[in-house]
């Protein structure tokens, strides 16, 4: 990477053509000092310069554009997100130093794995050798750095229960699992727990509030495995609805042209057109102005992304095995689903009986507004902000959550392989898998803060 | 003969708690023409707010209606509001009667530009106005009512006290009212801010030849704008008469004790009465008049009959069995 137009390009021209275009929008940068320091870094990272990074030089490449926009005066929602990114980025150094700790102090490690391998002992050559390789002997901070030095450059190591895979491959297969799920679940559950909690509070009182709130406390509060053993022995052995667990039906791929990760990745990528289409859906409901339209709307372009979503799974010759995936996660999703959307209920059917006892609830409807319009232009998307909080703060919560469905379910996400990494004593894979949901957990509440920051203009940065 | 605008007539609303029924508006009549206004004045607790809500039919869902009639002018036809059902009662709100809050600083939805609100409304009983017609209106009122139009593009929360109250009055004018309501319109305000929007609403309510009625617990805001006053004590009305009559002349107890009991700015120093006991309970209010456990003047007749809400001169009503006398009167505030 000591190509000279590729620093030209990256620590010239395009810091150069930043500031220009910052002045002509009558922005001029207030600090050039973390310009400097910017540019500094970028050449660092280019020129793999010793003392002008910290661990990696690639870590420069998420450090530099933030550092970057502390030099200009930013306001509002702009300020908010470069404050957020640099507090992400601080938090993401302080996990994964928290993660080393964590398996610094954990009793038994890879060297009780391997190095007591009575081969190894009688070999005292390659015993020594080992010894070095991993760092044994190293005291604590150069193993940190080692760690921290790792982690930024992406090299993960090579797992030990997998042996031959290097890590990141390993997590390059697993997360799209855990984050198909963990989106599916979440969204649904959201919005089911959304529309049915502002149902029943408004109808407070009547036979389906005190059904659906029994129904939620149950959900809330059952115990999480249990739950998902009925749910397997009902619709998986009584029912024969859906498979037991896996991922695959191994019988069905036996002689597919392409493998599963393909077809999972175009899935995933489908679920997130869907959830773009949706939101676009909701930008352009805002811009009108009867319920009806912005209905129609919403489901227009719901609809309209699901029939492009059918002829794209249609014509490229996967659906079958597609569907075979998604039967599958049917009933991790409905799991989760079932589980999460209690909550949300709960949530905001009790913020709802509060602001429907506000003074603009009132206004509303001395103004002559229809019933559904109260209920859900006004008091629904008031009561919206909490239900946000909740969801913000439930978020942390999908790690150990993600731990227990993958492993009842054995959807091999980044749960189970947690799980079975730890048991393996496979540290290098545990540390993985940990950090990146670390990395998920992180980039998921960024996205809640945006999402807040929009909903709330109350709130100011 | 002039036709009233809104014609009340023995209005009774309980509101149902665990103890029984609260007798909170029993029995109330008024009416009110174009370009009159009406202060409903009492203590805290008497009922005012709820004769606003259940004009409008906003009311609390432990609140039951009991008998009554409020008889809305809608152009010469006179509509009963109480006995229709909920979908067409929905449209003689604010485009009929509507209201200025009494808490404004809660009444704007936090999540809405000010100007959308009153947009809403606008679109709400007429969908087929243009929205830049609509919003045309909205600077309009928003410049009646002395604010900046650019308002109109900001939040609730980016307003003052002051500001979110004309926004309010703003809001109430939105669809034309003929008659507005305006509950304790300046009660969170300071005296001047008080003031300024009071000679406002009046000024806007002479304008535009609407019937208003004020409500307050405070006198001098009523006497200040209002051409009648009814006064009213524990959900009825004690009486009801032009504001010179009830400051001058008043015939209830009641009525000239309140007028009494706060001194004056100007004029001689005069002595300040004082009303013993407390408002009665409206779950078991005394049996015959409400106010004789509180009366120098009351006697068995009082404790035991209910005195009738009668004209007793022309337009000015009264529920007594001992009308105060000038004398009477005059004699108390020698002593």
């Amino acid at each position: 990477m000591t190509n000279p137009v590729l620093i030209f390009v990256f620590a010239g021209l395009l810091p150069a053509v930043g500031v220009v275009y910052a002045i002509y929008k009558g922005k001029a940068p207030q600090n050039y000092i973390f310009l400097a320091i910017s540019l500094a870094l970028y050449y660092g990272a280019l020129t793999n310069f010793r003392y002008l990074y910290l661990f990696s030089p690639r870590f420069n490449y998420i450090l530099a554009p933030i550092i970057y926009f502390y030099g200009f005066n930013l306001s509002g929602l702009s300020k908010f997100i470069r404050n957020r990114l640099a507090q992400i980025v601080l938090l993401l150094v302080i996990y994964v130093t928290v993660v080393f700790f964590i398996f610094l102090a954990m009793p038994g490690d890879y060297t009780t794995k391997f190095l007591q391998d009575p081969k190894i002992r009688q070999n005292p050559e390659v015993y020594e050798r080992m010894k070095q390789l991993f760092g044994v002997d190293d005291p604590w901070y150069v193993k940190y750095y080692k760690h921290m030095k790792n982690f930024f450059n992406l090299e993960l190591g090579i797992s030990f229960s997998e042996y031959p895979k290097r890590v990141e491959e390993i997590i390059a297969e697993r997360l799209p699992r855990t984050l198909f799920l963990f989106l599916a679940s979440s969204v649904l559950s959201f919005l089911l727990g959304f529309d049915l909690g502002k149902r029943i509070a408004w109808k407070r009182g009547g036979l389906t509030d005190k059904m659906a709130t029994f129904v939620g406390i149950v959900f809330w509060t059952i115990f999480t495995p249990f739950y998902m053993l009925i749910l397997i022995w009902l619709f998986a052995v009584t029912l024969r609805l859906f498979p037991l667990s896996g991922f695959i039906t191994p019988t069905k791929w036996f002689d597919a042209p392409f493998s599963a990760q393909a077809v999972f990745i175009r899935l995933l990528l489908t679920e997130l057109f869907m959830l773009v289409m949706w939101i676009i859906g909701i930008v352009v409901a805002g811009r009108l102005k009867t319920i009806r339209a912005k209905r129609t709307a919403i489901w227009g372009f719901v609809i309209g992304g699901a029939i492009i979503a059918f002829v794209y799974w249609a014509a490229n010759g996967m659906g079958t095995y597609a569907l075979d995936i998604v039967h599958h996660l049917a009933l991790p999703v409905i799991a989760l689903v079932t589980l999460h959307f209690a909550g949300d209920m709960l949530v905001m059917r009790d913020t709802m009986l509060e602001v429907i006892k506000e003074d603009y609830i009132t206004t509303a409807r001395a103004k002559g507004l229809p019933d559904k319009v109260i209920r859900d232009k006004h008091a629904a998307r008031t009561a919206l902000l909490p239900l946000m909080t909740s969801f913000v703060i439930g978020l942390a919560s999908t790690v150990s959550g993600g731990v227990i469905t993958e492993t009842m379910f054995s959807w091999k996400g980044m749960g189970l392989t947690l799980l079975e990494a730890t048991t393996a004593q496979d540290t290098p894979l545990a540390i993985g898998c940990l950090v990146f949901t670390g990395v998920l957990v992180l980039l998921a509440h960024l996205v809640a803060d945006i999402l807040y920051a929009f909903l709330d203009p109350r709130i100011r940065y | 003969m002039i036709v009233p605008v809104i014609k009340v007539e023995n209005l009774k609303m309980y509101y149902k708690t665990k103890m029984g029924y609260v007798q909170a508006v029993d029995g109330i009549s008024f009416e009110l023409e174009a370009g009159e206004s009406l202060g409903i004045v009492g203590e805290s607790g008497c009922g005012k707010t709820s004769v606003s809500m259940t004009l409008l039919r906003t009311l609390p869902e432990n609140a039951h209606f009991m008998g009554g009639h409020v008889w809305f002018n809608d152009n010469g036809k006179m509509v009963d509001l109480t006995q229709l059902p909920e979908d067409e009662m929905r449209h003689y709100r604010w485009r009929g009667i509507s209201m200025v809050f009494q808490a404004a600083m809660n009444s704007l939805n936090p999540v809405y530009k000010v100007g959308d609100q009153i947009v809403e409304a606008i679109l709400n009983h007429y969908p087929d106005t243009p929205i830049d017609q609509a919003k045309a209106k909205v600077a309009k009122l928003f410049e009646l009512v002395t604010l900046d139009p650019k308002r109109m593009e900001q939040y609730p929360h980016q307003y003052s006290g002051g500001m979110k109250q004309r926004a309010v009055i703003a809001l109430s004018l939105a669809c034309d009212p003929k008659v507005i309501i305006a509950d304790e319109p300046t009660t969170a305000l300071d005296v001047i801010v008080q003031d300024k929007i009071l000679r406002e609403l009046k000024k806007i309510q002479k304008e535009l030849n609407m019937a208003m009625i004020y409500i307050s617990h405070d006198i001098a805001v009523i006497a200040e704008v209002s051409d009648k006053i009814a006064v009213m004590y524990a959900g009825k009305f004690v009486e009801e008469a032009d504001s010179t009559t009830i400051f001058k002349r008043p015939m209830h107890p009641y009525t000239f004790l309140l007028m009494n009991a706060f001194p004056s700015h100007v004029g001689p120093k005069k002595k300040l009465f004082t009303i013993p006991g407390e408002p009665p309970n409206l779950l078991n209010p005394p049996k015959g008049c409400r106010f004789a456990p509180r009366c120098p003047w009351a006697d068995n007749r009082c404790r035991e009959q209910d005195p009738e809400y009668v004209e007793v001169e022309k337009g000015h009503y009264l529920a007594c069995w001992h009308p105060l006398t000038e004398e009477v009167r005059q004699n108390e505030l020698r002593k």
